[in-house]
C-alpha cells in the first residue's frame, strides 16, 4: 500500500484509490462540486485541486482523479491552492446569477459555502452574464434554473449510473451548456427522478412542492421511516423548527406539515437515494384525519369508545384480530403482551400498490408496500389474513381492509388514523396516531431495523396505539 | 453564638442633612409647592388650550414631533408598476430579535425578474421591538420604518398584526383621526381637546 502525506499527515492508502478518497478516509476535507461518492469521476469543475510537491516546487491538479503514489507530498492548502480555488470559482460564478435571496438552495448551498470560504470576492468579470432559461420544467417534478447551473453534470450522471433511465443529457457547449431531458420522457418516468434535486450542489434542480414554501433554516430534519414500502428506506422529513413556529392566526397549518423529505444515507437499505414516492410521504402522512371516536357512526368520547371496545372483546367468545403491517415494532410488542394468545391475530397488508406505481424494480422499490410486514410477521406467524367464518369479533388496526370480507354477525372494533368511509360501520371506532407523533422502529423485508422519531404532538382526539391496546385489554369495570 | 449587632451600610453619596432638612415639614411644603405649580401650569395651559400641555392624549392623539429617525411603523416599498419591492427572502423574518415578521413566499412564473414574490407579509405589533434591524437587513430596500408609531392600541391582540396590505397602503396622514401635522389643540372651557 502507497503511503502519502497530506497536510503533513502519514496516509497509508490502498493502490489505485484517488487523492480525493484517501483524504476524506484520513478525515481531511477537499472541497468538490462534480465529485460525488457513489458517480463516476467526471473531473470537471476543477474546484478540488491539490498541491502536490515536486523538485521543491508545486505542481496543481485535481484531487478526485489523481491516484495515490508512494511518497506523495499533498497539500489542500498552499497558496498556489488558494489561488486557483479562488480562480475557479470566479470562473464558476461568471454566469451565476447569484439570486440567493430567491433561491431556495441558499443556507445548504456548496457553491454558497465555497464563496464565503475560499472566495469572498466580488466578481472581476466586467462582462454581461449569460442568460438562460429559468425555471424550465424538466419534468413534472423537476423544475430547472439554466441560470444557476453549474454543468457539473451529477444529474446526468446519476440517471446514467444509478436510475439508469438516461434520461438526461447536456445540450449545447461551454456557458451555453444546458441540462435538458430527453425527448422520450423517460426522466419523467423515472421514478428515482428527485434525487437530482440533492445531487445538484447549486440551486438549478428545484421542486416544485417546496419551491419557495421556506428557507431551509426555518426548517429541521427528523430521522425517519419511509413508510412507502417493505425496503424501508431512512429519510428525513423536514419541518418548522420549533422556534421558528409561525404564529399568524391562519398561517399556524404549516408548523405542523412535512415540508420536504429527503434521504438519510444508510449504506445498509437505501446508500444515499430514495424513490420519488419517498419524496411525497407529506401526501401521504397529510391526508385528512378521522375526527374523533364513534360508537356505530356516532360521535363518542374516546374513554367511553374505549371502555366499549373494552367490554366487546372480553365478552366475544372467538375474537379475531387483524393487524397493521403499518405498526411499529413497539405497538406490534405491546399488542402482544396485552392480548397474548386471547386474540387470534393475522398480519394484515394496509397498503396494496397503486395504479400507475412502480410496483417492483431492482434498485430500491419493493413490491410490498407495507413498512413493517417483517416486524409484524416475525411476532404474529405467517397466517393469510383471513377472518374465520365463526368470528364473533373482529378488531381491526389500520387502514386497507375490505369490510365486507367480514362476517355479517361479528363485531368490529376498528383502530384507523385516517378519514374514511369504513369508520362509521365499525362499532366501534377509535382514531389513533400516525408515525410522525411517535417513535418507534420498522423491520424491513431483510430484517434491518430502522428507527423513527417523533416529529409532532399528537391531536387530542387520537390514541397512542401503543398505550391503547393495554387498556383495550383490561376486563371490563376496571381491573385486570 | 450571639447574632452579630446589625450596622447600616454607610454610602459614599448620604445626604447631609442640617437642622433646616431635618425638621422634615418645611423641605415637605417646598416639594408639594414644585409638584403643585408644575400641575397648575400644565393645567392652565391645557383649559386654555396652549401649547406644551405635557399630557398626550394616546391613541386619540400622537405626538406630531417625532425625530427624524424615530424608528415607528413599517412601511413596505413599492416598484413604480405599485407591486411590493420585497422578493420574500426572508432577511428581515430571520434577523428579527423578537420573531414578529412572517412571510408566505408565491411563485410568479410570468415575471422574469421578480419571481418571488410575498403573498403575505405579517408583522405582530405586539411583540415588535421596533429595533430597525428588519430595515438593515433588507436586501433591497422593501421594508422602511416611517417615525409616526402605528395607533393600534386595543383589547384584541391578534388585531395588532398589520399584514401586507395595511404596510403597504398606510399612509400617516389616514393614520389617527386628527389632521395631519396636528393642529395645536384648542377646545373651550370643559371640554376635551
Amino acid at each position: 500500500m502507497p503511503r502519502l502525506t497530506i497536510d503533513g499527515r502519514e496516509i497509508e492508502a490502498p493502490a489505485g484509490q484517488t487523492v480525493m478518497d484517501a483524504a476524506r478516509a484520513a478525515g481531511i476535507f477537499i472541497p468538490y462540486f462534480c465529485w460525488h461518492p457513489q458517480l463516476s469521476v467526471p473531473g470537471n469543475c476543477r474546484i478540488c485541486v491539490v498541491g502536490v510537491e515536486d523538485k521543491g516546487g508545486e505542481w496543481i491538479d485535481i484531487a478526485c482523479n489523481m491516484p495515490v503514489s508512494e511518497g506523495m507530498v499533498v497539500h489542500t492548502n498552499s497558496e498556489g491552492v488558494r489561488q486557483r480555488r479562488k480562480d475557479t470559482l470566479q470562473f464558476i460564478t461568471l454566469n451565476h446569477p447569484v439570486d440567493c435571496g430567491i433561491c431556495d438552495k441558499a443556507g445548504e448551498c456548496t457553491l454558497q459555502d465555497y464563496h464565503y470560504e475560499y472566495n469572498g470576492e466580488r466578481s472581476l468579470s466586467r462582462d454581461a452574464k449569460n442568460h438562460e432559461t429559468k425555471h424550465h420544467a424538466l419534468s413534472p417534478r423537476i423544475v430547472l434554473d439554466n441560470e444557476r447551473c453549474i454543468q457539473c453534470t451529477r444529474c446526468v450522471r446519476f440517471t446514467r449510473e444509478v436510475s439508469k433511465s438516461n434520461g438526461l443529457g447536456m445540450q449545447n457547449r461551454a456557458d451555453h451548456s444546458l441540462v435538458r431531458a430527453v425527448e422520450d420522457g423517460s426522466f419523467a418516468n423515472d421514478p428515482y427522478s428527485d434525487n437530482v434535486i440533492d445531487l445538484c450542489p447549486v440551486g438549478a434542480l428545484l421542486s416544485p412542492s417546496f419551491l419557495h414554501k421556506a428557507r431551509v433554516w426555518y426548517l429541521k430534519p427528523t430521522a425517519s421511516v419511509c413508510p412507502g414500502c417493505a425496503r424501508g428506506c431512512t429519510v428525513n422529513l423536514w419541518h418548522r423548527r420549533p422556534e421558528w413556529r409561525l404564529r399568524a392566526p391562519d398561517m399556524r397549518a404549516q408548523n405542523e406539515s412535512i415540508d420536504r423529505v429527503t434521504p438519510l444515507e444508510n449504506p445498509a437499505v437505501n446508500g444515499p437515494w430514495i424513490c420519488n414516492k419517498g419524496r411525497d410521504l407529506a401526501k401521504l402522512l397529510g391526508r385528512a384525519r378521522a375526527e374523533g371516536a364513534m360508537l356505530k357512526g356516532r360521535a363518542a368520547e374516546l374513554q367511553g369508545a374505549i371502555a366499549m371496545a373494552r367490554s366487546l372483546i372480553a365478552a366475544a367468545r372467538k375474537p379475531v384480530a387483524l393487524v397493521s403491517s403499518w405498526g411499529s415494532n413497539e405497538e406490534l410488542a405491546a399488542f402482544r403482551a396485552a392480548f397474548g394468545e386471547r386474540l387470534d391475530a393475522r398480519v394484515k397488508a394496509d397498503h396494496a400498490p397503486e395504479p400507475g406505481e412502480v410496483v417492483e424494480d431492482a434498485i430500491l422499490i419493493r413490491a410490498d408496500k407495507n413498512p413493517n410486514t417483517a416486524g409484524a410477521k416475525a411476532i404474529f406467524g405467517d397466517a393469510p389474513p383471513d377472518i374465520p367464518k365463526d368470528a364473533d369479533l373482529v378488531l381491526v388496526w389500520g387502514e386497507g381492509l375490505d369490510f365486507n370480507r367480514i362476517p355479517a354477525g361479528a363485531k368490529i372494533v376498528y383502530l384507523n388514523a385516517w378519514l374514511q368511509p369504513e369508520n362509521g360501520h365499525a362499532d366501534v371506532f377509535i382514531p389513533i396516531s400516525i408515525q410522525t407523533e411517535r417513535s418507534g422502529h420498522y423491520t424491513n423485508f431483510a430484517g434491518v431495523t430502522s428507527a423513527f422519531a417523533k416529529c409532532f404532538p399528537k391531536p387530542a382526539q387520537a390514541a397512542d396505539a401503543e398505550t391503547l391496546f393495554a387498556s383495550l385489554a383490561l376486563a371490563p369495570g376496571g381491573g385486570p | 453564638m450571639s447574632p452579630k449587632p446589625h450596622v447600616r451600610k454607610r454610602y459614599w453619596n448620604e445626604p447631609e442633612m442640617g437642622w433646616y432638612e431635618r425638621a422634615y415639614l418645611f423641605e415637605i411644603l417646598r416639594g408639594l409647592w414644585i409638584t403643585g405649580g408644575v400641575f397648575a401650569r400644565n393645567m392652565f395651559k391645557w383649559m386654555t388650550g396652549r401649547k406644551g400641555a405635557l399630557t398626550t392624549y394616546y391613541p386619540e392623539e400622537t405626538r406630531f414631533d417625532y425625530a427624524k429617525g424615530n424608528r415607528g411603523k413599517h412601511v413596505l416599498t413599492r416598484r413604480p408598476d405599485g407591486s411590493p419591492q420585497c422578493i420574500a427572502c426572508n432577511m428581515c423574518a430571520t434577523v428579527c430579535p423578537a420573531k414578529v415578521i412572517e412571510i408566505e413566499a408565491g411563485f410568479d412564473p410570468d415575471d422574469a425578474a421578480h419571481p418571488k414574490y410575498p403573498v403575505r407579509f405579517e408583522i405582530d405589533y405586539s411583540r415588535c421591538v421596533f429595533c430597525g434591524l428588519c430595515v438593515e437587513a433588507c436586501p433591497e430596500d422593501a421594508i422602511r420604518m416611517a417615525k409616526e408609531v402605528p395607533a393600534l392600541p386595543g383589547d384584541d391582540r391578534w388585531a395588532m398584526w398589520l399584514g401586507k396590505a395595511e404596510l403597504l397602503e398606510w399612509q400617516p396622514q389616514a393614520d389617527v383621526a386628527k389632521p395631519y401635522p396636528p393642529a395645536p389643540p384648542r377646545a373651550k372651557t370643559g371640554e376635551r381637546p
